[in-house]
């Protein structure tokens, strides 16, 4: 067909390039389908094949996307994962989603959920009177009714404290900061800001304990909330603004660190290939980041990693969420984590906890979100421990929801391990 | 990346099995694989010989008594390397693996069920679920064929008219039932691996039930699509089973297959529980041959390829069907190679002779057994037969002369040739779960 390029926004045409990189490679085999956690709980989605590469080839890239079903693609990726011929089925439906938006009009519900960082930015100052209203009851049935953000979903609590405001404040301020050639740069993300500094403050115990500084450098939500909400522009600001904040450590040789997996996912890829920043800088950022658990594992391997862990006897559940599967890294944090005398892993064998990022907070996909989660829940509850395990903000707090387990990231275990306690 | 005992690249079924082997005998291994493909493209069953001479339409009651002409008829197969022993060896370690997940896999080395397929054709394979191997042909007697207008793909009239046209002693009717109704988004074009998960709704299965009700009489068995269930498979047949009170079995389907899936949910469960581990997504993109061994593979991960070591690689990444073969073409000149290794392959290079004229060539398609020369260890070899990396083994079918579709060995090449690796690697041979380190 030919095209009128000068007609078309950039990532209206970006979307048509990929369909015809990679749509046609698609047999119709229909593995992703049978994959696929969402459209085999729901029947409002179809499944990743039928709105992906099959619906691909009617949109004309001229028109908006045709189909509605694709906002109830949770972008979880497993259908990319699994594709034996190297679709890349979630990131056109991703795209999709946002031509729909497009056409449909971002809700202010999305507009909000995607702001994770302003939300912070507001109620952590109050988060007492924040947290004690979101923990009311009446207060999320009025919220559902005027925002559809479901009265069940699980909100996380805001920190009074935010990890920035601590590290500025208390750790370099009371000069408690470690100074070293070793530097790292982290990237903290906006849950560890404003919901749960303890992460980053273990991060931060963990790397400056094996011998880094640690640099913690101005950065904005990464931009995956919007992205998954339908608000490209916006997504593509905040990446931009991420990319021109961290490029010159890059440039220098600086591992940039991440302690969630969907943050870093998004400097690693995301922002090329979904937000097609196809530039130097993108690539040098890209090139540069790891996962924490990926970089410490690493560590391990060339025998540069402390191992004076005192042993905890403990069997926890580990979750792998779907954002780090995405990363193909492996699970860096179970091998990481069994290093601890006394710990066993238990690792869940179910694909997705259904949150999604945002997903399961929608009053509508709700109960989609809940039944996918299921059989991580079971799995979790069944591992007869009080504490659980994995990578992912959101997972943590879907899982904690719904089983009543404390949930933690790998790397506070490891600062347990190692007898770190940052206040 | 951590060092590794073994490294496998592909999840089919010479990979998982090899993989799941090693584990279990206590090496620490790590499978990497570039999504999911061929268990859940195949019949769920292990073929190890149904047809020979390939060009005959009778299907072989006994595979291992036909081996010594099958392999007269093709001296360069990679049963030729593993030899009868690694055949057997293998059908039992792999029914030990599955039994020991609840899923047990019935028959031995020396006879063949004889099951419809989905077209009323006689497959002749030597092992199969329970489920599938209670289809078998050769007990006779009257069977129900039950189809849902809803799965296309499975018409129980075609199988039914083409089963009773090859007088094979059983009588098949075809039935079709509606489908009560299902959560699904199409559901006038349901898929099997849907449909699977819908029969393991109980109430879902007292309803399909209830429709047949009064319609089974008279038939000894009643064979349904192969969608019924997945994890909780056994509980789905018992249920229908009871309730029909009748002997129900399972037909493989079109893809994506059921039956597969099953496996492949045992095989990766087996792998977890023996602390095995395995990156799904993960393509890898060469690999590093020094002084005679290979020193590490790559992999690319999100954002830049990540390095692997280990003791043993062994390479299950499939012939031409499954991406471990690749070719292109320049006018006549053909261009065939493996993408990790580079390994040198037996292949033809006017590409004018890949083809044979008739697609359904009963003396096969050459292409098909395009591969790596192999030794007698499955190490690859040179023109010279030299050995190119001796901790480099192959497996399944991106071994030459592999072409499964002629008288159909796949699985048999991918158990044998997982028995041969596990023997030379470990001295052991994989014989139950008593064995797990």
């Amino acid at each position: 067909m030919a095209l009128q390029q000068a007609d078309l926004d950039e990532i209206t045409l970006s979307i048509w390039k990929q369909a015809q990189n990679t749509a046609d490679l698609c047999v119709k085999c229909n593995i992703c389908t049978s994959f696929c956690p969402f459209s085999n709980v729901t029947e409002l989605f179809p499944g990743p094949k039928f709105v992906g590469p099959q619906a691909q080839r009617f949109r004309n890239p001229h028109e908006m996307s045709v189909d509605n079903s694709v906002d109830y693609c949770s972008g979880c990726g497993i259908c990319t994962l699994v594709c034996p011929h190297g679709v890349k089925v979630m990131e056109m439906n991703s795209k999709a989603r946002y031509k729909l938006y497009r056409r449909k009009g971002i809700p202010l519900r999305n507009r909000l959920l995607g702001r994770s960082e302003l939300l912070g930015m507001i109620s952590s100052p109050v988060a007492p009177v924040a947290n004690f209203f979101l923990g009311n009851r009446l207060v999320r049935i009025v919220v559902e009714k005027m925002m559809g953000v479901h009265r069940d979903a699980p909100l996380p609590a805001f920190s009074f404290e935010t990890f920035r405001g601590w590290y500025k404040g208390v750790h370099r301020k009371a000069g408690r900061q470690r100074r070293a050639d070793k530097k790292v740069v982290y990237f903290h993300g906006c849950s560890t800001n404003y919901y749960e500094p303890r992460v980053g403050k273990a991060a931060m115990a963990v790397l400056e304990h094996n011998g880094y500084e640690v640099i913690v450098p101005e950065q904005a939500c990464c931009g995956l909330p919007m992205l998954s909400n339908g608000e490209f522009e916006a997504a593509r600001r905040y990446a931009n603004k991420n990319i021109r904040s961290l490029v010159d450590y890059a440039r220098d040789g600086y591992i940039i660190l991440g302690t969630s997996t969907s943050c870093t996912l998004s400097l690693k890829s995301d922002y090329q290939h979904i937000l097609d920043i196809d530039t130097e800088e993108a690539r040098w950022v890209s090139r540069q980041t790891y996962d924490i658990c990926e970089f410490l594992l690493e560590l391990a391997d060339a025998g540069q990693l402390k191992t004076d862990f005192k042993p905890i006897e403990a069997t926890l559940p580990y979750h792998s969420p779907c954002q780090l599967k995405a990363h193909n890294i492996g699970l860096p944090a179970i091998d990481l984590m069994e290093m601890i005398p006394g710990v066993k892993i238990k690792h869940v064998q179910a694909d997705c906890c259904g949150i999604a990022g945002t997903y399961g907070y929608k009053k509508e996909k709700y109960q989609i979100s809940q039944d996918v989660g299921r059989v991580v829940f079971d799995q979790v509850k069944a591992a007869n421990s009080a504490l659980g395990v994995c990578d992912s903000e959101t997972c943590r707090w879907q899982i904690r929801q719904a089983t009543g387990l404390k949930m933690i990231h790998p790397i506070e275990l490891l600062a347990q391990a190692y007898g770190l306690n940052y206040r | 990346m951590g060092r590794y005992d073994a490294v496998i690249i592909g999840a089919g079924l010479a990979g998982l099995v090899t993989a799941c082997q090693l584990a279990r005998l206590g090496q620490k291994v790590l499978l990497l694989a570039y999504g999911h493909g061929a268990l859940l493209l195949a019949s769920g069953c292990i073929d190890v010989l149904g047809f020979q001479p390939a060009s005959s339409i009778e299907p072989v009651t006994d595979p291992l008594s036909k081996l010594a002409d099958f392999l007269e008829e093709r001296p360069d197969h990679p049963y030729r390397f593993t030899g009868r022993d690694n055949i057997e060896a293998g059908l039992t370690a792999f029914q030990a693996l599955v039994q020991a997940q609840g899923l047990p896999y019935l028959g031995a080395a020396d006879r063949n069920w004889l099951l419809p397929s989905a077209a009323g054709a006689v497959h002749p394979t030597c092992l199969a679920p329970a489920s599938l191997a209670n289809g078998d042909l050769s007990r006779g007697g009257r069977m129900l064929i039950v189809g849902f207008p809803e799965l296309r793909d499975f018409y129980p009239a075609l199988i039914s008219q083409n089963l009773n046209e090859q007088a094979l002693g059983v009588r098949a009717e075809p039935l079709l039932v509606d489908l009560p109704p299902v959560p699904i988004s199409d559901d006038q074009n349901v898929l099997p691996v849907e449909l699977a998960y819908v029969f393991e709704r109980p109430d879902f299965r007292r309803q399909v039930i209830q429709r047949l009700k009064g319609q089974t009489r008279g038939y000894d068995r009643v064979g349904f699509p192969a969608v019924l269930g997945i994890k909780r498979h056994a509980e789905v047949m018992a249920d229908l089973e009871s309730g029909l009170g009748k002997p129900v079995f399972e037909i493989s389907t079109l893809p994506p297959s059921v039956p597969g899936r099953r496996l492949l949910e045992a095989l990766r469960q087996l792998l977890v529980e023996a602390d095995g581990r395995m990156i799904i997504g993960a393509q890898v993109v060469d690999g590093l041959i020094e002084a005679g061994r290979v020193s590490q593979i790559r992999f690319e991960s999100a954002n830049r390829p990540k390095v692997v070591k280990a003791e043993n690689y062994i390479l299950a990444t499939g012939g031409i069907y499954g991406g471990g073969i690749l070719t292109d073409a320049d006018g006549g000149i053909g261009r065939v190679w493996e993408p990790i290794f580079g390994l040198p392959v037996m292949a033809e290079t006017n590409r004018h002779r890949w083809f044979a004229p008739r697609f359904l060539e009963p003396t096969g398609q050459p292409f098909a057994n395009f591969g790596v020369r192999v030794n007698q260890q499955l190490n690859p070899v040179d023109e010279n037969k030299r050995p190119v990396a001796e901790n480099l083994y192959l497996a399944g079918g991106v071994i030459a002369g592999a072409d499964w579709t002629r008288g159909r060995t796949g699985d048999g090449v991918a158990l044998a040739t997982a028995a041969a690796i596990v023997k030379q690697i470990t001295g052991r041979i994989y014989a139950d779960g008593a064995s797990a380190g």
